[in-house]
């Protein structure tokens, strides 16, 4: 068998096992065609394919509007599409979805300066290659565009602390998951207290988002004292284990010397 | 190792020893067993949840734990109450109750439900979950 | 009197135990050259009345529904004191029994006990090592998860690959055109009764076998002599043997301490071991899990799937090779049976624990 064939056979076979995953996604008429134009019509495209958007099934059509198994229709209004937003329109775009963001942002000094040229989602988050949210889109680089980094730095190192918190407990309750303890509820606690601490960052308020993250933090304790609880639990079930297993183990020597008894006897 | 104790009575005392053995090793089997037959205690958790009538005014929502988990009274006609889940089936997110539209709606991806808590828009693939909720006098009781 | 004296007496005058204690035990002699690697069959007896006593535990609470079956594991993982005890005890000890198998069957090969007219103790040997490999994949099915769903997808895929029938047999095998509720149906009833009772009657015809003919000596030592192919039955004896009890019951009952101390180590220690990812995310027929792999002991042959360019010539070497193992006594016919004297047996030995390792490798990393 040559090792063309063999590779390839391999490759078919785990493209094959993939194919659910990525079925939806490729058959919107959106993709089929903005992939072969070219300069900015295609850059969408592959920026989208490595968005967390894409991850979770969101396409072209349900930001955009439009027919997207429709070739001849897929860009009219008839079918609801609604094309791309002006700088001003970007939060009103995203908020249709991310409402809880909305509200905190237009409330916030990003939002009330927006007609000014304030930041609005985009101009942090990007547009098509959107990754999920992290404490690194706050830095000193990309903030400092508009004005000084103070204000920033501050509302920052209050997040900071948090951030660590959020993945620590991520970290426990995929530990515990991985053997086989049912985390839902834990779970849900963590993912709602990350929403509104991902929320309150973007009314860009020191004092509002120093508070916010106490209520956070406060919460996350919570689930915190729960693992340990749990952890608590399997440390007394390993020791208990352990005083099984050597009490097997000091079985298995002593049969071993009766044995040994017996074969020096003759048998 | 040389000893002056003959093969006899070393099996003697071995199989003391391993008598000993047998019985620690016999109860830490024996007692996982007996404690995995024993019926479950009822740790609480069928109990119902209280909550005072007067809590929950026409037209508005009263968010409170149900067992862990958030929920949500509603009186949408005067004497009439709803007891839903307050956990958005979509990805988790606590729904927000609208009072001037009178629906939920989820702040995290914009989901809507009715006051019944059926789908409206949005991404959610289920309606709320009900509750079961029954007037006491002046206590409404969930569960 | 004593009241055990009186009571044996009590049974003895009624049933002669005290006569089948002597033939069976104190008086059945065993060659003085045994060695540690027999000790495996009660290895694995005492593995297999593990894995009973903790299946009636596990049936108490397991729901076979494919709404339930998953909540209702989780519900004994969480809820059930000790529920997690005996749902790892379970699962672990299905992979040590898988391992024990494979060591006895490495030493009956090594030590070519399979010959002098011990065929049928061989057959039934390698049924049961068959049919444990179906107890596994029944059993794999019942918790429900993305990886018991996944990976009996892959496994009764593979009967696709045979001629004419394959497409009709996978689906007889599923109860259908997917892996669905009625596939766990008859995956539960086959594991938890019709396979079992099966595999008692295999392992006492089995046992029957070896007591019959009687235990071959190792081939090891200055007492050798090769089999013979006699033309009539012979029970092989071992005069001035070693009583089987209590003298070398005492050394099954040690590796037996140790085998058990072996599974509780993997299950406090590295409990994860057994278990990737996938199998504790709930069943989802319209997503798959990537790099979803069969267990261990089918990775030989889920890679050799891989390996040929065609479904049917992969199917059929492994059907070739585990028929070659089935029919190895009638194949290996002489009488040779110590290792030094078989080069040509003992390099195909090794090079074949080499292959399975190696494919068994390659298919966890591919």
């Amino acid at each position: 068998m040559s090792r063309v064939v063999i590779w390839s056979f391999l490759v078919v076979s785990l493209a094959l096992l993939s194919i659910p995953a990525s079925s939806f996604a490729d058959e919107t008429v959106c993709l089929q065609c903005h992939a072969g134009l070219s300069g900015h019509l295609s850059a969408p495209v592959a920026d989208w394919q490595a968005s967390v958007h894409a991850e979770n099934g969101i396409s072209c059509h349900d930001c955009h509007g439009g027919d997207p198994t429709d070739m001849a229709m897929a860009m009219s209004p008839d079918r609801g599409f609604i094309g791309a937003p002006e700088y001003e329109g970007v939060p009103e775009f995203c908020g249709r979805c991310h409402v809880g963001v909305f509200d905190a942002y237009s409330a916030g000094a990003h939002g009330q300066a927006l007609e000014e040229g304030g930041a609005q989602c985009v101009v942090c988050h990007g547009n098509h290659a959107i990754q999920r949210a992290s404490l690194d889109l706050i830095n000193e680089e990309d903030c400092s565009r508009c004005h000084t980094y103070e204000r920033a730095a501050l509302i920052r190192l209050a997040m900071v602390e948090t951030d660590t918190m959020i993945k620590d407990v991520e970290h426990d309750l995929d530990r515990l998951y991985r053997l086989g303890f049912a985390v839902d509820e834990m779970e849900g606690t963590l993912f709602n207290q990350r929403n509104i601490f991902h929320r309150t960052f973007h009314g860009v308020d020191v004092e509002r988002v120093r508070k916010e993250t106490g209520g956070v933090q406060a919460e996350l304790s919570k689930v915190k004292s729960e693992v340990a609880e749990v952890d608590n639990t399997l440390g007394k079930r390993k020791l208990w284990g352990s005083v099984v297993i050597s009490l097997f183990i000091l079985a298995g020597v002593i049969f071993l010397l009766v044995r040994k008894a017996y074969e020096e006897e003759g048998g | 190792m040389t000893t002056n104790v003959s093969p006899p009575q070393r099996r003697k005392f071995l199989f003391t020893m391993l008598g000993g053995l047998g019985a620690l090793i016999g109860a830490a089997s024996a007692w996982p067993v007996f404690r995995f037959l024993s019926p479950i205690a009822a740790d609480g958790s069928g109990d119902k949840v209280v909550v005072a009538r007067g809590d929950v005014a026409r037209g508005k929502a009263h968010f409170f734990q149900y067992h862990g988990k958030p929920a949500v009274l509603l009186q949408p006609a005067p004497g009439e109450f709803v007891a839903l889940s307050a956990v958005c089936t979509h990805l988790g997110c606590v729904v927000a109750w609208q009072e001037q539209a009178g629906e939920f709606l989820c702040p995290c991806h914009g989901g809507r439900f009715s006051s019944e808590g059926q789908v409206l828009s949005g991404p959610p693939p289920a309606p709320l979950e009900t509750l079961v909720v029954e007037l006491d006098g002046d206590q409404l009781k969930i569960g | 009197m004593q009241p055990i004296k009186w009571l044996v007496d009590f049974i003895d005058v009624r049933l002669g135990v005290k006569d089948i204690y002597t033939k069976e035990l104190s008086g059945y002699l065993l060659p003085r050259n045994v060695n540690a690697w027999y000790t495996l069959g009660a290895v694995l007896i005492a593995l297999f009345k593990i894995q009973i006593l903790t299946g009636i535990l596990l049936l108490m609470f397991y729901v076979p529904d494919a709404e339930k079956a998953f909540s209702s594991v989780q519900y004994i993982m969480n809820e059930v004191p000790y529920g997690w005890l005996f749902r790892m005890l379970h699962a672990v000890g299905a992979n040590v029994i898988m391992i024990a198998l494979v060591l006895h069957m490495l030493s009956v090969l090594f030590m070519g006990s399979y010959k002098g007219r011990r065929e049928f103790t061989w057959l039934t040997g390698f049924t049961i090592l068959n049919l444990t490999m179906g107890l596994c994949l029944t059993g794999y099915l019942l918790p429900w998860s993305q990886l018991s769903f996944w990976a009996t997808t892959v496994a009764t895929d593979a009967a696709g690959a045979i001629p004419l029938v394959g497409n009709y047999l996978v689906e007889f095998l599923r109860g259908g055109p997917t892996v669905d509720n009625q596939t766990l149906g008859r995956f539960f009833a086959l594991h938890v009764v019709g396979m079992p009772l099966v595999l008692l009657g295999l392992i006492g015809a089995h046992l029957f076998c070896v007591k019959r003919r009687g235990i071959s000596s190792a081939p090891f030592g200055s007492e050798y002599k090769a089999s013979e192919e006699l033309p009539f039955f012979e029970h092989e004896k071992h005069p001035g043997g070693i009583p089987f009890f209590p003298n070398y019951f005492v050394k099954d009952a040690a590796v037996i301490s140790f085998f058990i101390a072996f599974l509780l180590a993997i299950i406090f220690y590295a409990p994860g071991l057994f278990f990737p990812e996938s199998a504790f995310q709930p069943a989802d027929p319209f997503v798959t899990p990537p790099h979803i792999k069969p267990e261990w002991y089918f990775l030989w042959a889920y890679q050799t799937l891989k390996i040929f360019p065609s479904e049917i010539i992969g199917l059929g070497v492994q059907v070739a090779f585990m028929n070659f193992l089935a029919l190895l006594p009638f194949i290996d016919r002489g009488p040779e049976r110590r290792p030094a004297k078989r080069p040509l047996f003992v390099t195909c030995y090794v090079l074949g624990i080499l292959l399975f390792v190696a494919i068994s490798v390659w298919g966890h990393y591919s």
